[in-house]
């Protein structure tokens, strides 16, 4: 008789159990990262009796999570890629804002200060186009100056951002290692039963932290998850959390680099090695997005100074001054930064914009290895060799360094100050030099030769004796002519045909049509001349195709940076979506099997109520029978 | 397939979310009137726009060029229309002069065409309403025309300004004032004749023409008269004697080397006559020496043979001024011509650049209809989901 007891109790306490698990359930149904669990239940094993063997009532062995591995590595996965694809989408987005915008982007500017020295080439003389020029160059070099400096901005903001995913992983890291200490005692001491609610915070940890940065996980026999990151180095092994470290590039003093702190040694992590999660796409958005961009800009702002000063200092300002043209603009130096781990004693190499057609986006590694020098462009890891400098390279020229040791390691970035150092010299509206510092002029000729009003020949400086007056007097036949004018050497007997250029004394000029006997021309000194004909050439350079090897012009390259940024943030904005799309899939498939079902929960709670009171029911009658009994009057 | 209810609510609300952000999207375009909000919304037709922002903002510049290159040239005509009936009114003068006319009669000519002469230097100073002197070349701040003792000067240059007109055309919106007024042939362009001023007869010398440019010397001639009816020929330059002894008929033709001249009237024995090969004369020069020639008492033929040689001169000043002037007015036609094409050309940028960023309201609009029925339904369809549960019946 007191089996039947002890079988309704069995079948209460189980459904008891149930009730509760499936309370805590429901009481979890919208806790991150908790796995719905359910009691595991076996019958007991039968007595035996003469009739057979008879069942005893029922028995909880334990309380499990409903799991799937496979599908929680893949929802890591896909999360950790759907985080670094937003994180970089974001920020690049800003990047796309502010360049492209058809107001506040460079463009206009550029357009408008084109437009005003195409007005001073028409109107030389008036000095309120040259005025509206001088403010159209201040106001493209403030649109300059401003999107570089919103560039910088956003990278010192980035700093920022990569030290507090650092200072996340390294707390997560810690929650690991203390939760990994906890499950193993727990397992310990449960022999063996799951300590279930602990291993979801964990997971829950891991999670958040591979949302940060791509981590590697490993689940040890004892209970306890070993989390990797990079090229394998260790964040957590049992109950020890190592950390990371923000610390100043040795390359680039204005950057930092992630480094891994391990028994006191620091060691930089590569940023290749760091791919994935927020903390990737801070990284791969500094280094791939943000530099480049501003190196890009950099270049349209220098080469806009370089071209218009070297164009300007080809003419000659107005009256009363008449002087040759100077420069307009402010021309960015190359950056040169030492490697922090060189000779302190060792010299920089000096860095010079040798041509705008050669320049690059790109910055570059110089090294010295005892014997010669080593240029990597980082754009795309070309190296170069030298057995000794100076030497012009993608339209730079370098200088070695003096003192140099070998070992010694140098981050050149051409470009990259372009945007925020170019600035008016001037505001003198007369230092626009306008005109050409030459004029030609015929003589009283008998033949109808015409001479062409002549060209200065580029680049500056110009020749000592440009504006030295020049005869040119044809001979008898007029096939061959004679040159005087100091700066000329006075040659005589110079045969000529027809439209040939003529040079000397750095100009050059052109004689078409019939020269009769003596006929003379001449070549002096535009004293007084208030022609457009530079300003015309410096209008010109706007359509000149001057940047990127001769393919593209000024705007031609900001339109390039435009257009790379632009169809980059358009990748991103698909691919984050789809990848969000992705996550939302594979979280479903999780939640599928892991997730809580109210309606379920509901269900179950009903069904181990109906349990509950039906073994109750057996206990009553166990009772009444065992009452019965005793109802026997003997 | 087992549902999650958290996987009901979390995909709902990321199902309203992309449906919210897209509404959004649609309603800013239809808001701003731009397709393109960012450059990364469709990067080609960003960077399209770009460039094709760029080639409208420097048509406009062309056109306002344009603008002013016609001011600059319409100046020019004007003032040249003005020069032209000028030399008109002066030929009309030295005709009279030609004629018989008493001294106080060729007085009242002199003073009139002293006048005018000052007039003429006052449109060859004429600036372009800027105070850009218009025939000064290059320097175009400086007066180009100085009335001094020895005549009119011209202090300007040859140069020609250029104003880019459209992006592959630039075009010269001056002219060189001493081609216009200055470096005027005279005589008949290859030689001129002239009667010295001692003559005493009524020889007046014609200026001749070139009956074969190939036995043109280029030298200075003398015909020299012996008497009444006789004259010899010299070649001055050289010297030599061409011919000794000619007879002389009045207005008949006399030729040697190449030239063709004729003399009319009585010359008187000791007469002469010179040729010279042809050399600048300005406009300024010729009206002038007009002017001292009908101030200087009437001796002999020597004012016939001033107003003669004053009317060939004006005649070539006359057509080298309709020559400039044709080309300001062929100038000024291709401006036009280039206006058309250019606001044309402007009108196709406007178009190309409304394709690519504007909004299109119609399909805009349609969509935010669309979008907007899909937000309701789904935010329904949520709220109709989400309210069934088996905790409603227990």
């Amino acid at each position: 008789m007191a089996d039947l007891f002890t079988s309704a109790l069995s079948g209460m306490n189980a459904a008891q159990l149930g009730v509760a698990t499936t309370q805590h359930n429901i009481a979890n149904a919208s806790t991150p990262g908790f796995t719905r669990q359910q009691i595991l239940v076996s019958s007991r094993a039968g007595q035996q009796t003469g009739a057979g063997f008879v069942g005893q009532g029922v028995d909880v062995t334990g309380v499990i999570r409903i799991y799937d591995q496979f599908l929680n590595t893949q929802v890591l996965q896909e999360q950790n890629q759907a985080s670094y694809l937003t994180a970089y989408h974001s920020a690049i987005a800003q990047v796309d804002l502010l360049i492209a915008d058809p107001d506040a982007g460079a463009a206009p500017a550029m357009q408008s200060f084109f437009d005003a020295m195409n007005a001073v080439a028409t109107s030389p003389t008036s000095t309120t186009a040259r005025a509206a020029l001088l403010s159209s160059a201040q106001i493209a070099i403030d649109r300059f100056q401003a999107i570089d400096q919103s560039l910088t901005d956003m990278a010192d903001g980035l700093t920022g951002q990569i030290t507090g995913s650092v200072n996340t992983v390294n707390s997560y890291a810690q929650q690991i290692a203390v939760l990994n200490g906890s499950i193993k005692r727990a397992i310990a001491s449960g022999q063996g039963q799951q300590p279930n609610d602990l291993i979801d915070q964990r997971d829950q940890a891991i999670s958040q932290l591979n949302q940060e940065v791509k981590t590697t996980v490993l689940r040890q026999a004892d209970g306890t998850a070993s989390v990797f990151i990079g090229n394998g180095q260790a964040l957590v092994l049992d109950e020890q959390a190592m950390r990371l470290q923000v610390v100043q590039s040795a390359n680039d003093p204005s950057k930092v680099d992630i480094a891994y702190l391990n028994n006191g040694r620091t060691i930089v992590l590569q940023q290749s090695s760091l791919q994935g999660g927020k903390m990737g796409a801070y990284l791969t958005f500094r280094d791939q997005t943000l530099e480049p961009a501003r190196n890009a800009l950099g270049r349209v702002a220098l080469g806009m100074a370089v071209s218009i000063n070297q164009q300007n200092q080809l003419g000659q300002e107005p009256p009363p001054t008449g002087a040759l043209g100077g420069n307009l603009f402010n021309e960015a130096v190359p950056r040169v930064d030492q490697n922090a781990n060189n000779n302190p004693a060792s010299g920089k190499p000096s860095v010079t914009i040798a041509n705008l057609a050669g320049l690059t986006t790109s910055d570059y590694r110089l090294t010295f290895n005892g014997a010669g020098y080593t240029l990597l462009r980082l754009s795309d890891n070309t190296t170069t060799s030298y057995a000794s400098l100076p030497q012009t390279v993608d339209g730079m020229t370098i200088t070695a360094p003096a003192p140099v040791t070998a070992g010694d390691s140098f981050l050149i970035r051409p470009t990259a100050n372009g945007a925020r150092d170019i600035a008016l010299v001037t505001n003198d509206p007369n230092k626009i030099a306008a005109a050409a510092p030459i004029r030609t002029a015929t003589v009283v000729n008998t033949g109808t030769g015409t001479i062409s009003s002549g060209t200065v020949n580029a680049p500056p400086p110009t020749n000592a004796n440009l504006q030295e007056t020049v005869s040119i007097t044809f001979n008898n036949p007029p096939t061959t002519f004679n040159v005087s004018g100091a700066g000329t050497g006075n040659p005589i007997n110079v045969p000529y045909t027809s439209g040939q250029n003529i040079t000397y004394n750095g100009w050059t000029v052109q004689i078409t049509g019939t020269r009769a006997v003596n006929d003379q021309f001449t070549i002096e000194s535009n004293v007084g001349g208030t022609d457009g004909r530079n300003a015309l050439l410096l209008a010109g350079l706007q359509t000149q195709t001057l940047m990127a090897n001769g393919t593209a012009s000024l705007q031609g390259v900001y339109g390039q940076l435009v257009g790379e940024v632009a169809v980059k943030t358009n990748e991103l904005a698909v691919t984050s979506l789809a990848q969000d799309n992705m996550v939302a899939q594979t979280v479903a498939a999780q939640q599928a099997v892991s997730g809580v079902n109210l309606d379920e929960e509901a269900a179950n709670l009903i069904r181990y109520q109906n349990a509950y009171q039906a073994a109750a029911k057996a206990m009553q009658i166990a009772q009444a029978m065992f009452d019965a009994v005793l109802a026997i009057n003997p | 397939m087992r549902i999650s209810s958290n996987t009901i609510f979390d995909s709902n609300v990321a199902a309203l979310n992309q449906q919210q952000t897209r509404l959004l999207q649609t309603q800013q375009q239809i808001a701003s009137g731009r397709r393109l909000l960012t450059a990364s919304d469709d990067p080609v037709a960003a960077t399209r726009a770009l460039e094709i922002n760029q080639a409208d903002a420097t048509n406009a510049q062309y056109a306002s060029n344009r603008d002013s290159a016609r001011n600059t040239l319409t100046t020019a005509e004007s003032t040249l229309q003005a020069v032209t009936s000028l030399i008109q009114d002066a030929h009309d003068a030295a005709m009279a002069a030609g004629g018989s006319l008493t001294s106080s009669g060729r007085k009242i000519i002199a003073t009139d065409l002293t006048a005018r002469l000052q007039e003429l230097v006052g449109l060859a100073n004429s600036t372009d309403g800027l105070g850009n002197y218009l025939f000064a070349g290059f320097q175009s701040r400086t007066k180009p025309f100085v009335d001094t003792a020895a005549g009119v000067d011209f202090l300007g240059d040859d140069g020609q300004h250029l104003v880019q007109v459209a992006a592959n055309r630039q075009m010269a919106t001056t002219d060189s004032g001493a081609d216009i007024f200055m470096r005027i042939k005279n005589g008949n362009g290859t030689f001129a004749t002239q009667a010295t001023a001692t003559n005493t007869g009524t020889g007046v010398i014609s200026q001749g023409t070139v009956t074969n440019p190939a036995l043109l010397t280029g030298n200075n001639y003398s015909i020299a008269f012996t008497s009444a009816t006789t004259y010899n020929v010299t070649n001055t330059t050289i010297p030599v004697v061409v011919s000794v002894g000619n007879p002389y008929v009045s207005g008949q033709a006399i030729s040697f080397d190449g030239m063709q001249i004729d003399i009319k009237g009585a010359p008187a024995n000791g007469d002469t006559f010179t040729i010279a090969p042809s050399t600048n004369e300005s406009l300024f020069t010729t009206i002038s020496d007009l002017i001292d020639a009908l101030n200087a008492p009437a001796v002999g033929a020597n004012l016939a043979n001033s107003a003669s040689r004053g009317l060939n001169n004006l005649n070539n000043a006359l057509n080298n001024v309709v020559n400039t002037r044709a080309t300001l007015g062929l100038r000024l036609n291709e401006l036009d011509a280039l206006q058309v094409a250019g606001e044309n050309m402007g009108l196709q940028f406007k178009q190309t650049l409304s394709k690519l960023q504007d909004t299109d309201y119609n399909k805009a609009i349609s969509d935010l209809t669309q979008q907007n029925m899909s937000l309701q339904a789904a935010q329904k369809s949520f709220v109709k989901v989400t309210d069934i549960s088996l905790f409603n019946y227990i």
